[in-house]
């Protein structure tokens, strides 16, 4: 389980956007949920195995850090 | 006049284009080059992809003379290709589409490639051979598909001659593929090698087999070079590709070829499908290695035409994939 502070909601609702739609490898070793609350993007994973799921964790961190130095760098959202 | 912003990393280039009406207003690329004898691994090739992106992209809005507000969609390579690599490169669109408010587009890889073959020759209906590192197809377009007449069965003929290159230690820098064609220019001396053409389809991985065979017996004894190793590669796979796509010309009538992806650069290979073609009365096209290797603009251009006909990529319907045939998606920006 994991809690990633944004500045905004509508921050975290773009990480949640950019990092839920591809699916997981190994197809249903490891589930991975995505939510938003308030400005939080929390991440909850089901898994049988150690090992993918450690890879899966690496993974995601992995992209969840390109997402918020793209917004650091592209960012702030335009107004909509 | 919308301009379409590419994203394209599905193996170890990665690119970043814009495109707007025909015109391609930038395309940066950085190229991820293992050492000798060795290959490209999807978990390196991605983490390559991420140090790089985000300053491809703001080169590529500032050699374009763009801001994110002139920028109508956002493309990217949907597949197929590498796992991570084509994720590291779709988090980044789907986020700027996000940031900026404006829509996605998911491309096809392969239909990147002929979008942009079609731009930069004014080829009209070609039969086209695409030959890359990951993919060996010839595609003709026929009622709104890009429809697969002929493909490898196994590897694809890039794939063969990459890992060729690693069996001699060839650096990989630019290409192996550009490497082996200097050697195979100063080969003398043709090793007869398995040719396996199947009817409209073709095979390689038991010419690699054979070849690394070859490689390590004949040079142990002086028989032949490694520059004879690599001209006789190239002669025997070429032939190969030159003799499937004259058979879909044949079937279809058709007056023109179209060369596109990363072994399209090779310039023995456009030499034998031009005698091909001039046998045939027909004209051959190719593009230079700006467009043939994988690169953003083509993303962007077969963006700019899914975009003008109405396609939109729902973020749910985002996902990468690593298998994607070329004839799954509906070219409806034709007749």
């Amino acid at each position: 389980a994991l809690d990633v502070p944004f500045p905004s909601t509508l921050e975290a609702e773009i990480a949640r956007g950019s990092l839920a739609p591809d699916a997981e490898p190994h197809r249903g070793a490891v589930r991975k949920e995505l939510t938003v609350s308030g400005s939080l993007l929390a991440v909850r994973w089901r898994a049988e195995d150690s090992r993918l799921l450690r890879i899966s964790i690496v993974n995601f961190l992995d992209q969840l850090a390109l997402v918020m130095r793209t917004l650091q760098r592209f960012g702030p959202p335009v107004s909509r | 006049m919308p301009a379409v912003l590419g994203f394209e990393g599905s193996a170890n280039k990665i690119g970043v284009g814009v495109v707007r009406d025909g015109k391609v207003l930038a395309n940066p690329r950085r190229t991820y080059v293992t050492p000798p004898g060795t290959g490209f691994l999807p978990g390196d090739t991605a983490r390559h992809h991420r140090a790089v992106i985000l300053d491809l992209l703001q080169e590529a809005l500032m050699e374009a003379g763009l801001t994110s507000q002139d920028i109508d969609c956002i493309a990217y390579t949907k597949g197929p290709g590498m796992g991570a690599p084509l994720v590291s490169v779709a988090v980044v669109a789907r986020t700027v589409a996000q940031l900026w408010n404006k829509p996605l587009l998911g491309v096809n890889h392969c239909i990147g490639h002929i979008e942009m073959g079609r731009l930069i020759t004014g080829a009209t209906s070609p039969t086209v051979l695409y030959v890359s590192g990951g993919n060996t197809q010839v595609i003709a377009y026929s009622e709104r598909r890009y429809r697969i007449f002929g493909e490898t069965i196994d590897i694809a003929v890039g794939n063969c001659l990459d890992r060729f290159a690693r069996v001699l230690k060839i650096s990989n820098d630019p290409s192996p593929g550009y490497n082996i064609e200097q050697m195979a220019k100063r080969g003398k001396k043709l090793v007869e090698l398995p040719y396996t053409v199947k009817g409209m389809d073709v095979s390689f991985s038991g010419i690699l087999s054979f070849i690394e065979d070859v490689a390590q017996r004949m040079l142990a004894t002086g028989e032949c070079t490694p520059e004879d190793l690599c001209f006789s590669l190239q002669e025997t796979v070429f032939a190969m590709l030159v003799e499937i796509t004259e058979r879909a010309m044949a079937h279809c009538g058709s007056h023109e070829a179209l060369i596109v992806g990363g072994v399209g650069c090779n310039m023995r290979l456009q030499e034998m499908m031009e005698t091909m073609c001039q046998e045939r009365g027909a004209r051959l096209f190719a593009t230079d290695e700006r467009f043939c290797i994988d690169n953003g603009a083509m993303i962007a251009q077969a963006g700019w035409e899914m975009f003008r006909a109405g396609h939109r990529t729902p973020l749910s319907e985002s996902g990468v994939t690593q298998r994607y045939r070329t004839d799954e998606v509906e070219v409806t920006w034709r007749d």
